[in-house]
Order: structure tokens, then C-alpha cells, then sequence
């Protein structure tokens, strides 16, 4: 079957959607989890996420995760149904968590044209037992708040659920009759999920077994016998048939219309269908002759007729019930795009970028005496036009960096109920929005950044207790924009960094510059250790953190962004990272200057300032080091062209110009040939092919179309 | 031959598609020897350019060059083979490639034109020994077009032997946030 079910086209909408759901799903979880319970609206949100990735995985057929998606929508269909107490929340939260995460993983399998193969078997165990538990447990302590309150809500009389008849002409009567699979578990509650969808078109309706939700042996009875309906509802048969649709766990769905009368004897006429119904097969008829054997001996017991319990209905509209379809939210149009497409356009928009420049500054316009008024006003004009192409493409690929902290919560989470910690996570500014490219590269480095966090700056409770702190730890992610920045900073209230632990560690490793006392290090210098590869201070390699791979792999990332981190510690009070990253890495404002025959551009921001030096300002060094006196300040000297091994740069310092640059409260000078100017600039990926290079972060484009290559302050200055 | 008119026919054979480039290879000539590059990936040829030289990088590696707003590298097919460099001038060629995604533009002597080699006379390069072995790397077969005899060229070595890889696969994992953009 599967193999003839053609699923391509179908496969990228389902991977699209669902991964939506789940992420929207482990927001409200993780928004919840601190509270005692989930609302009423979340759990409606979580039963229908499951619902519908339930439909969608079993029409593509991933069995898996239909089952898994079904099982915990039962989980969720109770808990709405039956508002049972005492829901242990933290297992909860943590089964639903497993069961998102099962599935996102399959979906990743898929996305690699994989097959989902994923075992679902244990946690769908895991998920039965906490079924029974909740429904056990909540029976026994308080059977009466839980099953009856269930019972209560949706029932005018506890046997029975029952809405009036207010025949119209256009009301048909149905008789409906459905078998479960026999192995189907908790046929109840898959009955009460039958009854619920009709409650939405129902004018009248009936059923039995009537106790579906509060009598657990209803199960068994629903099983043997069947699900009898009675209904009356203005739809067709075969709307009616879609309602109840025919899954995995309902085997086979017998409608019947029936008249007025019949429908006003009850369950008595179900007897009589057998005569009526010619089309079912011989099987089938002798399976309802004994099934109505069986009934009429129910029936006994129970003989309930419709009109015994009356809620005045408007005739004519189809009945909507309590717990309403949810309220829709007001919506925005979105329209999803394909990335790649949206590269393209950004490509596009800086070749254009790079075209005006071209004509605006074509030589051709430099014959003297040309009469340029009218150009220069198009051209005005057309500049105005393309920076606000600009300004919108840029802002459609602002995303909030909501998600990306969500999946912090998750972390904070996880890890703190694994290392037994009791952490509060709390997100100042998450609906800052970034260029979609650096949230793409930000999300590791803070997961490990949360992680050191959560793992070695905040204390175990003992120790916090000790310490006369609160037991309850705290992280704090924040992010705020400012100066064409974003700054990301991961606080935590644990015991901060402790700078005798890392200068003992550096003097083992040999860090340590040989000339400098120990207490000349500054404390920033101190920390900045931690940024070194293989520099871990953790005693303990646990599971997350403390194999010293991560601060320096953190550090790679955030440079390779054009970022920089920085480290605050207090010690006893925590540590704050402090990330500074660009807003986009697309388009920024550049200075072109020359080295020899060579075009290169920094990043305008890091430029302090520009100085014609003479020889006498320059100190050399016998070791080769050069540094440079400007007003009382000393600065090192890099010579582009010699760093690079070019040729035919200039080499007396009085022909060529000195760039003071500062990055990170670090400067240096940069002697370079000759300055060509400020400009906007497209920043474009060398090629792979060719091998980084040190202190190269991209290459350009120039008005000229020439090449220009991106220097990288960061990595010049290392 | 003269270059204008091999380029002319390039660009023919380029525009006509699939089934008239099958058995058709682009010939040309580096140091004393013949070499043959399937034309299926070639995806252009253009005359010699200025090009923006990367530092500290290969000496094969002459630089960068823009190809209309795309910003490809340049190799110097004959500092590749480990031969003698020669004087760019006008009558320069530049091959570009497109090997499984990957644009590169190779500089050659001299373009010679564009052949027909049918299969029966390709052979499988002789496998040597001794010596030759630098060159022999590139070749994988040999291709006779009358009494002249053609090398042809393994793409994939060409760009990545071992050595490159390495060098790739080094620089791969800083380079992400760049080569992302």
C-alpha cells in the first residue's frame, strides 16, 4: 500500500506543518510548565495539535507516530473531559515533551528521506500506565470531582446525554452503529470522541452505553456490543460518515435513517434495522441479530426514550455545545516562501546595489562641463528607491528571536530536571528581531552558552542553601538591539567564575604569558581563558558540559558572525555572557582602502579613525614589532601588504595611511596604501573552494566591478 | 583555429543541449601536451580578466574573478600540473567549470577547439609505474581523434585531490557563517 501511495509533494507540506504544531506545541508547554496545571486553553490547543498530526501521519501512513500522536491526544481528551485533580503536572509536561520530541525526530528522518522507523512502543506503554494512573488515581481519591464531574458537565442527568428533539423537516433521523476493533483500549473514551464530533450537528441525540465517560467497564460493554447512536442531525449520511470517519480504532460505522417514530422508540428499533437493512452482507446481519439479542436484554435495565430531558434549541441551526470550537484568532495573511528564493531576491537587491553604484559613479559622468541636473535628480530618486528595497527585503528576513529562546526554555529545562536543579528561566526582549542568517548561526552557541549555565553556574541546592541563597536558581536570556547590534547576554545567579580555578588551570597549560605576575591579569583577561580550546575548569564531565569543547567552539561562531562575547563574573552572585552580534551580515557600510594592486574593505563600524604618521612617530622593536606613537598613545602595527606577503605595496610609512582600528577595546593601526572611501557594501562568501584564510571574512563587489576582500577586524587582531 | 571561433563553437554546442554534447570535449593546450575536458562540464568560456589575488592561498590559486556579480575562483591549470607558469596575455583563456556545484575557472594556454571522441576510441590511461606520476593523476583515460591523441581530464581531480580535500575540509567548519550568507 504504502509503497503505491505517491506522498512527495504531499510529504514537504506535512513536514512543514507539523513542525509548526510541535513547535507551537512545546511553547504552551513550556510556558505552562512552572504552573501547577495546564488551562483549559492550552489543553485544547494540545489535544488538537495531536488530533491533527494524528489525521495527517495516518494519511501519510507513519504509524508510529500516529499511534504515539493518538495515545496522548487520549491523555489530553481526558483531562479536558474530565478535569480530573491531582495530574502530576511535571510528568506530564515531560511526557508531552517526549512524545514532541519522538516526533520531531521522525520528522527529521523523513525531511532526510529516511524512513520514520522510530519506536514508539515504550512511550506509548509509558503513556497507557499514566493514563490508568490519572484515571485510577483520580477515581479512587476523588471518584466524585473527577468521573462525575465529567459526567456533570456534559450530562443533564448522569446516565444520560441528551439534547431535545426539535424535528424540522429537514432533520433526518439516524440510527448509527459502530464497532471498535477489539483490541482497541479504552473504547469509552474513543465512543465519547464519536459522540463529541456529532455533538456539533446534533439537534437530538442518544447513545449507548450511556455512561461512556464515568464507567470504565463501558469500555468492555462498547467492545462487545457496539456503540449505538441514536441521532437526529440535519446532515447527510455521508457527511455524517466523514464526521465519524473509519480509523484505526473503529472498524466498521453502520448508518441507518430512520423516521420520526422509529427514532422516538429508542433503542428498540435498533432491532428492527436488521429487516431493513438489505444492503449489509450476511455476516454483518447475523452479527446485528445478535448484537440486538444482546441489547434487547439490555435494554431491560435501561430504557430511556429521547424527549425525556429538554434543552430549548433554535430549530434549524445545527447545535453547537459547550467547549466550543476554539476562537479564532485574528489572523494575519503570511504566505511561507521558500528560503532559496528569498536568498535570491537579497542577491538580487545587492547586485542592484551594486549596478547603481556603477552608473552613478560612471567615469563617463566626470567629463567637465556636463549638465548632470536632471540625472542627478533621477538618480536622487532611484537611490531612494533601491534603499528602501533594501530596508524591506532586510526587514523580511527579520525573524524575533522568540523561537530560538523558546528552545532555551527547553534546555533550562531538560538539563535542570536531569541535574535535579531547581531553575527559573526568564527572557527579557525575545521579540527582537535578527537577520535570519544570524539566528541560524546563534542558536548553538547559546544552547551550550544556557547549558555551562544551567550545569556549572548554578550550584546544587545544597550548596546554594549553604550559601544563604534562594534555592531556586535563576538564568536570564536577554536581548536587546542597539547601534546596529544585538546584544544577547545568558545571566545566571550561580556561584560566578572563580578566577583562582582558571589561573591554576592556565598555569598547567602553559597559557600564561611567562613575563606576567599573576595578579596583572585582569579578571576579563582571566575569563577569557574559559574561551580557549580544551579549557574546561569542571572537575566533573557530565553529561553536558565540562569536556572543555564548547566555550571555544562558542567563541569560533560568534566571531565567524562578526560577533565578539564577553565574560562578567561575580563571584558568589554569577556570570553574565555578553554577546554582541550584527544585525545582518548581508549589506554593511564599508571602508575601502588599497593595498597594492589589491582592494580591501572593513567593516565602517570598527574603523576609530584615519592618520598620515611619519617615520619618527614608529618604534621598532629588535624582534621585528612595530608599534606607533599617536598622540601619547601606542599602538601595534600590522602592515597589510607584508602580513599578506603581497607585492608592490608601499613601505615608508609617510606614502601610505595608517587605520586605527578597535575592536573588542582593543586597537591596533593597519598601514594600508591608500584610502579609497566609505561604501555600502554586499557581503559575499568566498568561495568555498578556495581555503579560509586568515583574517578574510568575505569578499565584495566594487562600484567598478572589481573584487574587493573583506578584512576581518577580529581575526586580524588575534 | 583561431580563439574567437573555438569560443563561437562552444557556445553552440553549450546552447544546443544534451544530445549533440554527448562525445564532445573541449580541447586544450597546456605546456606540450593536449588535454580534453567533457563539455558537459563546461559551462563557459570567456577571455582573460583581472583577477583579485587571494592571499597566502595555493599558488595555483590565482584569485578571484567576477563573473557577472558571481564572484568565482581562478586556478592556473599549469601551476596545477606542477609546469612551468606562463605570461598571461589577451589571447588567454579562461574555461569555466561547473563540477557538481562547484564554479571554478581555469586558465589555460590556449584553447584549441572542440572535438568529437567517440567511446570506442577513448582507453583507459596506462597505468605507470614510474614517473609521470603528477600528471597522470588528472588523466583518466586518453582519447584518439585521428592521429593526435587527447588527454582527458578528471574534473574532480583537477579541483579536489587529496591534498585540496584536506585543506577543504579543514577550513569547512570556520568558514560556515561565510559560506552560508
Amino acid at each position: 500500500m504504502a509503497e503505491e501511495f505517491n506522498t512527495e509533494g504531499m510529504l514537504d507540506m506535512y513536514l512543514f506543518e507539523n513542525t509548526q504544531l510541535l513547535e507551537r506545541l512545546q511553547d504552551i508547554v513550556l510556558e505552562k510548565k512552572d504552573e501547577e496545571y495546564f488551562d483549559e486553553d492550552s489543553i485544547n490547543e494540545i489535544f488538537r495539535t495531536m488530533h491533527t498530526i494524528k489525521g495527517s501521519s495516518g494519511v501519510m501512513m507513519f504509524d508510529e507516530i500516529t499511534a504515539i500522536a493518538h495515545k496522548l491526544e487520549d491523555v489530553f481528551y481526558f483531562l479536558r473531559e474530565s478535569h480530573p485533580q491531582n495530574v502530576p503536572h511535571l510528568e506530564l509536561v515531560e511526557h508531552v515533551l517526549e512524545v514532541s520530541d519522538f516526533i520531531m525526530g521522525e520528522m527529521d528522518k523523513l525531511q532526510n528521506g529516511d524512513a520514520a522507523d522510530g519506536d514508539a512502543s515504550e512511550m506509548l506503554k509509558n503513556l497507557d500506565a499514566f493514563l490508568t494512573n490519572l484515571k485510577g488515581g483520580g477515581g479512587g481519591k476523588d471518584g466524585a470531582t473527577t468521573g462525575g464531574a465529567a459526567a456533570e458537565n456534559k450530562h443533564e442527568e448522569p446516565k444520560q446525554f441528551y439534547i431535545a428533539p426539535m424535528a424540522t423537516n429537514a432533520s433526518h433521523f439516524y440510527k448509527i452503529y459502530i464497532t471498535f476493533f477489539p483490541e482497541t483500549e479504552l473504547a469509552n473514551v474513543h465512543a465519547y470522541k464519536v459522540v463529541y464530533s456529532l455533538k456539533e450537528v446534533a439537534e437530538d441525540m442518544l447513545y449507548q452505553p450511556e455512561d461512556i465517560i464515568s464507567d470504565e467497564d463501558s469500555a468492555e460493554e462498547i467492545i462487545e456490543n457496539g456503540f449505538k447512536i441514536l441521532l437526529q442531525a440535519q446532515i447527510g449520511e455521508e457527511e455524517l460518515r466523514k464526521m465519524i470517519g473509519i480509523g484505526y480504532d473503529i472498524k466498521q460505522v453502520d448508518i441507518v435513517e430512520c423516521s420520526a417514530q422509529e427514532y422516538q422508540r429508542g433503542f428498540d428499533s435498533f432491532g428492527s434495522e436488521i429487516r431493513i437493512d438489505l444492503d449489509s452482507s450476511v455476516e454483518e446481519i447475523q452479527e446485528k441479530a445478535v448484537n440486538a439479542e444482546k441489547l434487547a436484554e439490555k435494554k431491560q435495565e435501561k430504557k430511556i426514550a429521547p424527549g425525556d430531558f429538554v434543552i430549548q434549541k433554535e430549530p434549524g441551526k445545527s447545535k453547537k455545545l459547550a467547549k466550543d470550537k476554539p476562537k479564532k484568532a485574528e489572523k494575519t495573511t503570511f504566505i511561507s516562501v521558500d528560503v532559496s528564493k528569498m536568498d535570491m531576491l537579497m542577491d538580487l537587491i545587492g547586485e542592484l546595489v551594486i549596478s547603481e553604484s556603477v552608473v552613478l559613479q560612471n567615469p563617463d559622468l566626470k567629463v567637465p562641463g556636463l549638465k548632470l541636473d536632471n540625472f542627478n535628480k533621477a538618480a536622487a530618486q532611484m537611490s531612494k528607491i533601491s534603499t528602501d528595497l533594501q530596508n524591506v527585503i532586510m526587514s523580511m528576513r527579520m525573524v524575533p528571536l522568540t523561537n530560538t529562546f523558546q528552545k532555551m526554555n527547553r534546555i533550562v529545562f531538560d538539563v535542570s530536571r536531569k541535574l535535579g536543579k531547581d531553575i527559573e528561566f526568564e527572557m527579557v526582549g525575545e521579540h527582537t528581531e535578527v537577520d535570519k542568517n544570524i539566528i541560524e548561526h546563534i542558536s548553538d552557541p547559546l544552547m551550550h552558552m544556557v547549558r555551562n549555565a544551567v550545569d556549572h553556574g548554578i550550584e546544587t541546592k545544597e550548596e546554594r542553601e549553604a550559601a544563604g541563597k534562594s534555592d531556586r536558581g535563576k538564568v536570564t536570556l536577554a536581548a536587546k538591539t542597539e547601534g546596529g547590534k544585538v546584544w544577547i547576554s545568558v545571566q545566571d545567579n550561580g556561584k560566578g567564575l572563580d578566577r583562582n580555578k582558571i589561573m591554576e588551570k592556565a598555569k598547567k597549560q602553559g597559557i600564561l604569558d611567562e613575563g606576567r605576575s599573576e595578579s596583572s591579569y585582569t579578571d576579563k583577561e582571566v575569563y577569557q581563558f574559559i574561551t580557549l580550546p580544551g579549557f574546561s575548569t569542571n572537575e566533573k564531565v557530565t553529561e553536558y558540559s565540562g569536556r572543555g569543547v564548547g566555550m571555544d567552539v562558542v567563541v569560533q561562531n560568534i566571531q565567524s558572525m562578526g560577533g565578539t562575547l564577553e565574560i562578567e563574573s561575580m563571584p558568589g552572585q554569577g556570570s553574565t555572557m555578553n554577546l554582541k552580534i550584527p544585525l545582518t551580515l548581508a549589506i554593511i557600510d564599508g571602508v575601502v582602502m588599497e593595498v597594492g594592486a589589491s582592494s580591501f574593505v572593513m567593516e565602517a563600524s570598527v574603523v576609530k579613525e584615519f592618520v598620515s604618521v611619519t617615520d619618527d612617530m614608529m618604534i621598532h622593536e629588535p624582534s621585528g614589532e612595530e608599534y606607533v606613537m599617536i598622540r601619547g598613545a601606542c599602538y601595534p602595527v600590522l602592515r597589510l601588504g607584508e602580513w599578506y606577503h603581497m607585492n608592490g605595496y608601499h613601505t615608508e610609512v609617510e606614502d601610505g595611511m595608517m587605520v586605527i582600528v578597535e575592536i573588542d577595546g582593543e586597537t591596533m593601526c593597519m598601514f594600508v596604501d591608500r584610502l579609497v572611501g566609505k561604501q555600502e557594501i554586499v557581503v559575499k562568501p568566498i568561495p568555498s573552494y578556495v581555503k579560509k584564510v586568515k583574517g578574510l571574512s568575505g569578499c565584495t563587489q566594487l562600484g567598478d566591478g572589481s573584487i574587493a576582500l573583506i578584512l576581518d577586524a577580529a581575526g586580524l587582531i588575534k | 583555429m583561431d580563439e574567437a571561433n573555438v569560443l563561437a563553437e562552444v557556445t553552440d554546442v553549450l546552447q544546443e543541449g544534451r544530445d549533440t554534447q554527448k562525445d564532445k570535449y573541449v580541447t586544450f593546450k597546456s605546456g606540450s601536451e593536449h588535454f580534453a575536458l567533457k563539455i558537459e562540464y563546461v559551462s563557459e568560456i570567456i577571455v582573460y580578466q583581472d583577477i583579485t589575488p587571494i592571499p597566502e592561498s595555493e599558488d595555483f590559486i590565482k584569485g578571484l574573478i567576477n563573473l557577472r556579480g558571481k564572484i568565482i575562483p581562478v586556478i592556473d591549470v599549469r601551476l596545477r600540473f606542477n609546469q612551468e607558469p606562463f605570461e598571461y596575455n589577451d589571447r588567454t583563456c579562461i574555461i569555466v567549470i561547473n563540477y557538481k556545484s562547484t564554479v571554478v575557472g581555469l586558465i589555460v594556454e590556449k584553447i584549441a577547439e572542440v572535438v568529437e571522441i567517440q567511446e570506442s576510441n577513448i582507453l583507459a590511461s596506462p597505468s605507470l609505474g614510474k614517473g609521470d606520476k603528477t600528471q597522470n593523476k588528472y588523466v583518466y583515460a586518453i582519447g584518439k581523434v585521428g592521429d593526435a591523441v587527447k588527454l582527458l581530464l578528471d574534473p574532480d581531480k583537477l579541483l579536489n585531490d587529496e591534498e585540496t580535500l584536506a585543506i577543504e575540509k579543514a577550513s569547512d567548519g570556520a568558514g560556515e557563517a561565510e559560506e552560508e550568507e
